[in-house]
């Protein structure tokens, strides 16, 4: 009798050719996905350097750096630059060496450079550091010391300069601080595309919709009047959690709230109208909610919310520019954490939108299609 | 009231519902009647505006299904209202699709199909007489003129379906006109007006009396007899047998004419060994259903 029910089990699924094609599909996807994508070691990370010495002891430094081929040094002119590149989002870390560096090595000064990374992401900060170590090994120091054979026996410290490390943005690198405004994207993503995505399947299934067509209300009325409550349920979550944030994880408070509530509804659009992409190419809820989880998974793991950017290959990282969620990390990070201006947050605010009016319009086409 | 030009629909090309038109008049009931799968679903959607018509025209109160929404109601075959909801919320939203939110109206409705005492009770938990009568409510809440009803009896018991019938002539007494899909004779009877729809095609109209006439001249005997399949058999094949069919002990033939009913009574002293006598009678509803039906499957 149990093999009757499982043959049963089994002939429905046959018969649902979409749904059998996301469970054979997902895995596939999701596998070789990650096999290529989840390295967790980043490569490339952009760096903002100002070397005023400009000498062959600095570029030493830099050389080394750069030779490790983790780091992926470019110039800037100045100090504070350097911050304001990482504080963009261009750069994750950032090295200064002064003027004097190599007159002050020479003299045995110990003198001091500075490395700088952004705290955001914890993780990526602690890998950093550990990389920046190769400013200051012994490939560097080593040529440092028989630079002068001849010259008269000068004590040289175990170390002939030292590296001061400054964590900006997040300086005591709370994970809360990290994680929390990610967070609250992933919550949001998943009221919308599951909640918008089995709304309208629901309807379908349940013959409701039916009955609902031969009232006069006009189709655009009644998509309003569905989507609505849940735009308003994702953006007072949107609130809720950022409240618990300030409240309970002294989450900062962001450099806009009128940016912040921008990002609020324009993410919100954006995981609305998918959702309801969702719902009108969805037979059933059983198709809405796989093909919902098949979007909230990858959006997770390859948008930079828990793994950096940086450590996704170049042939992968295309797919998590597609990750509307890539831009809502962006900004929200940029936002709370690092007071990002606008200028440099307007192309990921810009996605964002370009993706809310693709949806939009996809779903229009596609419901007067269908219903 | 209601009016079809010419309507045809295809799904996967295959004609569902085939050149249909009808005309029903102000407070008239008219019963669309077909074996499952003739296409009344189809033709009712197409008239009440869910599905668009491939060709042809359909009207109710002279307008275009899209214009004439206010003025009629449907009941689809399945139960579409809201289980979460109570019979009152149900009422109440479907009386503001329409913009209605006079709540003594809605009161005197829910009385009127007795669902006072359920108001408050989810629709889901509803028996399927009760629910009926709520997808009724939800349809009358904004009092139209016209109601189309799909199958609005299927699987109710005879003592609910004689309340909805004595409440359907209320109805088209007040000036309604209802449509309504059936496949039971005995509510066919109970129509002012019939259509017979087979395979996409309307094969017969008239009233319950006159629709007979569809058979056109048949001559159709009674008798007194048990069940034999291999009769049976028998009389099917014979070249004059319209129908032959059984209920209980009695048995039913229809002959296309009246010369070979000697040959009936012939065919059946040889199988029985007794005579037997054939009474001359009128055709019934269900004998042209399924005289009907049977002429459209073997002309396919």
């Amino acid at each position: 009798m149990i093999m009757a029910i499982i043959k049963k089990e089994l002939l429905q699924l046959r018969r649902d050719p979409r749904l059998i094609a996301l469970i054979l599909i997902m895995p596939l996807v999701l596998l070789v996905l990650f096999g290529i994508a989840l390295k967790l070691e980043p490569k490339n990370v952009n760096m903002a350097y100002n070397d005023n010495d400009k000498s062959f002891f600095s570029n030493l430094i830099k050389t080394n750096l750069w030779s490790d081929g983790y780091f992926n040094l470019y110039e800037v002119n100045s100090k504070k630059a350097i911050i304001e590149e990482i504080r963009s989002g261009r750069a994750k870390a950032g090295l200064y060496i002064n003027s004097n560096f190599s007159s002050e090595l020479i003299e045995n000064a110990q003198p001091t450079i500075t490395f700088y990374t952004d705290g955001t992401m914890p993780s990526l900060t602690t890998a950093m550091k550990y990389h920046s170590g190769s400013a200051t090994d012994k490939e560097v120091t080593n040529d440092m010391y028989f630079l002068d054979e001849d010259a008269q026996n000068v004590v040289i410290a175990d170390d002939p300069f030292l590296m001061q490390t400054i964590v900006l943005f997040n300086p005591d690198e709370k994970e809360t601080w990290f994680f929390l405004p990610g967070v609250i994207g992933v919550l949001i993503m998943q009221i919308a595309l599951i909640l918008t995505g089995i709304s309208i399947v629901r309807e379908r299934e349940k013959k409701t919709l039916e009955q609902l067509l031969v009232t006069p209300i006009s189709k655009s009325s009644f998509i309003i009047g569905k989507l609505l409550p849940y735009v308003l349920i994702a953006v007072a979550d949107f609130y809720l959690i950022l409240g618990v944030g300030w409240s309970l994880f002294e989450l900062p408070q962001p450099s806009s709230h009128l940016l912040l509530f921008l990002l609020a509804v324009v993410y919100v659009a954006v995981m609305i109208s998918l959702g309801l992409l969702i719902s009108l190419v969805s037979k059933t809820q059983q198709q809405a909610m796989f093909i919902a989880i098949f979007i909230i998974v990858p959006s997770i793991l390859l948008s930079g919310f828990i793994f950096p950017l940086e450590a996704i290959p170049d042939v992968v990282r295309p797919i998590s520019y597609l990750i509307p969620f890539t831009y809502f990390v962006e900004i929200i990070r940029g936002l709370l954490i690092k007071h990002t201006l606008f200028t440099d947050l307007s192309n990921a605010y810009l996605a964002l939108l370009l993706f809310s009016v693709f949806f939009i319009g996809a779903s229009i086409i596609k419901f007067k299609k269908s219903l | 009231m209601i009016q079809a030009q010419h309507i045809s629909k295809s799904f996967h090309n295959i004609k569902v519902v085939n050149d249909v038109s009808l005309k029903v008049d102000k407070g008239k009931i008219f019963g669309l009647l077909g074996p499952n799968g003739a296409g009344k679903t189809t033709l009712i959607r197409m008239l009440s505006g869910i599905i668009k018509t491939d060709t042809g025209d359909a009207l109710v109160n002279q307008l275009s299904t899209e214009k004439a929404k206010p003025y009629f109601g449907y009941v689809a075959q399945h139960f579409g209202q809201y289980e979460e909801l109570s019979v009152r919320e149900n009422v109440e939203f479907y009386a503001q699709m329409y913009n209605v939110e006079d709540k003594q109206w809605l009161d005197t409705l829910i009385h009127r199909y007795g669902l006072t005492p359920y108001q408050e009770h989810f629709a889901g938990t509803l028996s399927g007489g009760y629910q009926r009568r709520l997808a009724l409510v939800c349809a009358l809440a904004h009092n139209p003129k016209v109601l189309f009803l799909d199958e609005p009896t299927a699987g109710i018991d005879p003592v609910t379906r004689k309340l909805l019938w004595d409440d359907f002539y209320k109805l088209s007494a007040e000036g309604k006109t209802l449509f309504i899909t059936t496949h039971y004779m005995e509510e066919a009877q109970r129509c002012h007006e019939l259509a017979f729809l087979s395979a996409g095609k309307l094969v017969a109209t008239g009233t319950p009396s006159n629709i007979k006439d569809a058979l056109g001249e048949v001559y159709v005997y009674t008798t007194t007899l048990e069940y034999i399949p291999q009769l049976h058999t028998a009389l099917q094949n014979l070249e004059a047998t319209l129908l032959v069919n059984q209920f209980g002990e009695e048995l039913r033939v229809i002959l296309k004419n009246a010369t070979s009913k000697t040959l009936v009574e012939e065919t059946i002293n040889a199988m029985t060994s007794q005579p037997c006598t054939l009474h001359e009678t009128n055709a019934n509803l269900e004998d042209v259903f399924i005289a009907l039906t049977q002429e459209e499957e073997s002309s396919l």
